[in-house]
């Protein structure tokens, strides 16, 4: 922890300005004539006294004396007397310690503090101490964790009155981020928010409230007749959001919309937010907050919802985190990018490493994170500095939610030595913002604005694996973020520029991107692959990916009536000869499902206070201790994203099948059959399925208003069944826990089922462990309700289809058929440095030098942009609100 | 002490016991229903209560020449101005109006528009909304509008932005919270909500 604080304040000093450091130095120094004699037991000062005064009776008078102590204790029994004594009747001291009521004798300490200016220089390396830092950090973070558990899950796993809320109302911020993120500089500079329209979404503001002057307008879109907060939670967001100066908020001159959709039982429905939303459009909002998160579920008409609110040019900024809205699915990635999302969601969780990492790294990547820009930082604060950028801005037309985001982007600074998914784009600084925004040209930019697979730790897990001739395409997806207009389009094709004298003939490329950048925003997948004449060749390979963005032009008459903007996608990867076969692995990701669409449960039974798996499995998210195990051991292991039937098991080792939850094509289990009898090897980690199991753990949505039925267990067992059934295996439906011990490794066998069927001649290592089944069983007696609804499956397979009567396979699909791009040679060596390119703006000074008033504080704090970094291959990270379980491989041998 | 010796009386405590029943009950069902009520924005007001609209209808409004237009917006690739015209984004002209000579643009189209009144494309919701003769209609529709629709269409202020209003999807739009009623017309300008479409 201290040391990512470090990190943090290091990097700062690399942005060269001057810092005043105000450092506490505590010196110590013995008075020796006092001590302080310490007693048995609590005794009236005239006791003390007396003690005092029998054991130095031999000492002359003169030679000592009690130090009075005139302070409203002393009234009252004390355990410690101060005494002063003369130096040369040290000797008495011996004298005291003897007497049988008192305890020790001990110097008296006096401690001297002061402050110190020191001038560090423009350079990092100074030699900060840690310590000195922590103290820091804690001194501004003076904001409770604001966690209103609305999931009455807690307990409610097994229990059938268990409800389930969609939405939380989350977090609350120090108070004290105005000066943090440098916001009072802006304030000199006379930008005060005048003239933004702000709309904070929470539980509503009182009217009364003394603080606020720039209330526009309160309306309530709940259930309950009231405008007032009853929560406090609004109160707070709206607080830190404008309230008068003297509270330190952000934009005192903004114009203040309180929108209320949270109950004070903190519900909240989708269809409120749609009303509310419309009302935003049609208030012309320029930001707007929204403080809420939840899990998702596709709620297709609330996605559509915040496009349509983007589309309208409202910037919104959510701490969106698990929140349903904010998320590329499976199927379309980098969905959402026109939304500034906030990550960090778990309240106690966020501020607890707030305080002690110092909001570096405090906020990991997840699903939310990916479809949107994260910043490591509360919604509302964000939202300040949004609005407070925008009223900044002398031009108001070129602010829009695209290049709020790229100026956010732009202007954020990396860390070094962190993980993308963990520090995102870096620190965001305010002033640098305000100066992109100020000099803002409308053009397109990517993020991440460049792909080099070879970077560690930042572009982990792509950097942990090599790519080679004949492995499954490393698949990035780059958000383009279209600050020239809200819809526009890719013109022709992106084009593929391979550096020659860099090898970058080595590498193909295939490019697939959204047909339209609407709103604001769209992606653009980009495929790499190792070309056939490189099979055994090792190197470093460079090229670039060139797109054209064009847009309408909206007020320029004199042009052909389209703006058009190229930009460049540096590639860079590491090439290595093709590994043997018995040094190949392909992990199964097609047969994975995760929450949503459907209600898939937890792998992990005694994980009650979150039903859903929404995180799904994958090799680097839950699974990443096994994947860098493997790797370490020098296997390569690939993901598969497509049927069975779509790899050449003749180039693999192993096939990998973890948990899955999907169904089996009768053509993938006899091709499998087929590759297994030509050699490949088949791993299968399978988990529990049990009918009345799963019975138990459905509970009641109050989104919804409907019950939510598992529509498998933790893997779909008797489809797994069907697959390996030629081999004489079968798995039970038996659900069993418990600690093992194998190769002296202690494992945990979380909740998994036996085997119930293996062939004679086959190797089984047994243990005994509980049967969590029949507990579980017996526990959910009292129940009252059952609610007995079919198997949904097919709604959410990939496999099955609908049908009258037993659901059918869907016809096998296609394998994914990659074009690559034609490849248009360069003479020419890659820049030197590829990453971390700003936007090409003419970038005008910032007077500002002058009253700086910089303290301590002000100056070290900024945000962390977390990268938008979508990628195919998915990278579903912690769940923030709980911590992750490392429900690892091993532990299910 | 009478009091006292009838309340030991059997039949007194049952009736005690039966009225709390029957006044917990009818109070729970009746906070039921009003939550299911409040839940929904628009529901069938009483006559009486006739809510005071800013908006006017300028008759005639679309045939009026003016120099700077309102639009959609919002729109992928089509916008409506708000004179009812409907064109792709190329064919906008700098004041924000449709290029009526645009091959593209026309006025006051209900294409993919069904007979309910809802929509699969915004654009031409707003367009066939902003027919003259959709007015008795959006005016029937705004006496009907319950409470929490005030917020809304009490702030729309012409014809043009009650169009661009209705034809959002709102909480009458969702079934179960989470899905359309239907997905493929939910635009609507009408009064009735999209049909519903099972899951």
């Amino acid at each position: 922890m201290l040391h990512l604080a470090k990190v943090a304040f290091l990097s700062k000093y690399k942005c060269s300005c001057p810092v005043r450091f105000c450092n506490i130095f505590w010196s110590l120094s013995l008075s020796f004539l006092e001590y302080i004699v310490a007693f048995n037991g609590y005794f009236t000062a005239k006791a003390r006294s007396d003690f005092i005064s029998s054991a130095l009776r031999d000492v002359d008078a003169v030679n000592w004396r009690i130090v009075r102590r005139d302070n409203p204790a002393s009234d009252y029994p004390s355990d410690f007397e101060v005494v002063e004594i003369r130096q040369d009747a040290r000797s008495s001291l011996l004298t005291l310690q003897d007497h049988p009521y008192i305890k020790r004798v001990t110097p008296q300490r006096m401690v001297l503090r002061s402050l110190k200016l020191t001038d560090s220089g423009t350079d990092g390396a100074s030699p900060c101490n840690d310590t000195r830092w922590v103290q820091k950090w804690q001194s501004w973070q003076s904001s409770r964790p604001l966690r209103r558990t609305s999931l009455s899950l807690g307990s409610g796993f097994w229990h059938a009155t268990g409800r389930h809320s969609s939405r939380r109302l989350l977090r609350a911020i120090p108070r004290h981020v105005a000066q943090i993120l440098q916001a009072d500089v802006l304030w000199q500079m006379g930008h005060t928010g005048s003239g933004v329209k702000v709309a904070v979404f929470d539980t509503g503001l009182s009217e009364k409230h003394p603080h606020f002057k720039n209330v526009k307008e309160r309306t309530n879109w709940t259930n309950e007749k009231t405008l007032d907060d009853g929560l406090g939670h609004g109160t707070f967001v709206a607080g830190v959001i404008a309230s008068m100066r003297e509270c330190q908020g952000f934009a005192p001159d903004s114009e203040l919309h309180i929108f209320r959709v949270f109950t004070n039982n903190q519900v909240s429905y989708t269809s409120w937010f749609l009303d509310a939303f419309n009302y935003a459009i049609l208030k012309k909002i320029d930001v707007l907050n929204l403080s809420i998160g939840g899990p998702d579920f596709m709620d297709h008409p609330f996605v559509d919802k915040v496009w349509e609110l983007t589309a309208n040019k409202v910037i919104m900024v959510s701490a969106i985190g698990n929140d349903g809205p904010l998320y590329g699915t499976l199927n379309n990635p980098a969905d959402q990018m026109d939304v500034i999302g906030v990550g960090g969601i778990d309240f106690e969780d966020n501020i607890a490493r707030f305080s002690s990492r110092g909001m570096t790294t405090w906020v990991r990547s997840h699903a939310g994170c990916q479809a949107s820009t994260c910043l490591s930082m509360a919604s509302e604060s964000l939202s300040m500095l949004v609005f407070c950028l925008s009223s900044t801005v002398l031009n108001r037309e070129l602010v829009n939610p695209a290049s709020m985001k790229q100026a956010l982007i732009a202007s954020a600074r990396r860390l070094p030595g962190v993980n993308m998914f963990e520090q995102g784009h870096g620190k965001l600084d305010l002033l640098r913002a305000y100066q992109i925004l100020n000099s803002y040209k409308p053009q397109a930019s990517l993020s991440p604005s460049y792909i080099d697979l070879t970077e560690c730790p930042y572009m982990w897990p792509y950097c942990s694996q090599p790519i080679y001739y004949g492995g499954m395409p490393t698949i990035v997806n780059v958000t383009i973020l279209n600050g020239m207009g809200v819809t526009g389009r890719i013109v022709d094709k992106p084009i593929w520029q391979p550096y020659l004298p860099q090898n970058g003939d080595y590498v193909d490329v295939a490019v697939s991107y959204s047909p339209v950048l609407w709103p604001w925003a769209g992606y653009l997948a980009v495929s790499i692959s190792v070309a056939k004449k490189a099979a055994s060749w090792e190197g470093v390979a460079q090229g670039h990916v060139m797109v054209t963005v064009a847009s309408p032009a909206e007020n320029d008459v004199s042009n052909s009536g389209e703006m058009t903007s190229t930009v460049k996608l540096p590639v860079k990867v590491k090439i290595v000869p093709t590994p043997p076969r018995s040094k190949r692995i392909l992990w199964d990701q097609y047969h994975n499902l995760r929450y949503p669409p459907g209600y898939f449960p937890r792998d992990n039974l005694r994980m009650k206070n979150d039903p859903l798996d929404w995180n799904g499995d994958h090799i680097h998210t839950n699974f990443r201790d096994m994947y860098q195990h493997l790797r370490s051991m020098g296997y390569f292991v690939e993901v598969l994203g497509a049927p069975i039937t779509c790899f050449d098991a003749s180039q693999y080792g192993t096939l990998l099948m973890v948990d899955s939850e999907e169904e089996y094509f009768p053509e993938e289990i006899t091709k499998l059959r087929r590759d297994i009898d030509n050699g490949l090897s088949l791993i299968i980690f399978s988990d529990w399925y049990n009918t009345s199991v799963m019975r138990k753990v459905k509970f009641y949505d109050e989104n919804t208003r409907q019950w939510w039925m598992p529509d498998t267990g933790g893997a779909n067992v008797p489809a797994l069944n069907d697959l390996i059934s030629v081999w004489g295996m079968a798995f039970s439906d038996g659900l069993y826990e418990g600690d093992f011990t194998m190769a002296d490794h202690d494992m945990y066998y979380a909740s998994g089922c036996s085997i119930a069927r293996f062939p004679e001649d086959g190797i089984v290592i047994a243990q005994t462990l509980k049967d969590q089944g029949t507990r579980h069983l017996l526990f959910n007696l009292m129940m009252i309700i059952i609610i007995s609804v079919g198997n949904h499956l097919y709604r959410y397979s990939k496999v099955l289809e609908a049908h009258l009567g037993d659901p059918k396979p869907r016809p096998l699909p296609a394998c994914p058929h990659l074009s690559w791009a034609k490849p248009q040679p360069l003479n020419e060596t890659a820049p030197r440095s590829v990453h971390m390119r700003p936007l090409p703006f003419s970038t005008t000074a910032l007077s500002v030098e002058t009253n700086l008033n910089w303290d301590a504080l002000s100056l070290n704090i900024s945000l962390l942009v977390l990268k938008s970094f979508c990628c195919l291959i998915f990278l579903w990270y912690s769940k923030p609100w709980y911590t992750i379980i490392q429900k690892f491989g091993l532990s299910k041998i | 002490m009478v009091f006292r010796r009838l309340l030991r009386k059997r039949w007194v405590l049952g009736v005690v016991f039966a009225l709390s029943l029957i006044y917990f009950l009818s109070s729970t069902l009746k906070q039921e229903e009003r939550t299911i009520r409040d839940r929904t924005l628009l529901e069938a007001r009483d006559s009486d209560h006739h809510i005071q609209w800013k908006i006017k209808f300028i008759l005639g409004n679309s045939s009026r020449q003016i120099s700077q237009c309102r639009n959609s917006i919002q729109g992928k690739s089509l916008l409506t101005d708000e004179l009812g015209y409907v064109c792709e984004r190329k064919d906008l002209l700098v004041n924000g109006c449709c290029n009526v000579n645009a091959p593209s643009s026309s006025q006051h189209v209900c294409t993919s528009c069904l007979a309910n009144g809802c929509c699969s494309i915004y654009e031409f919701c707003v367009s066939c909304c902003l027919q003259p003769d959709k007015q008795p209609l959006l005016e029937r529709f705004l006496n009907r509008a319950a409470e929490g629709f005030q917020n809304l269409f009490n702030a729309v202020e012409d014809h043009f932005e009650l169009c661009l209003a209705k034809c959002r999807t709102s909480s009458q739009s969702v079934q179960h919270e989470n899905t359309y009623r239907n997905p493929q017309a939910k635009y609507c300008y009408g009064e009735s909500p999209p049909e519903l479409l099972p899951i």
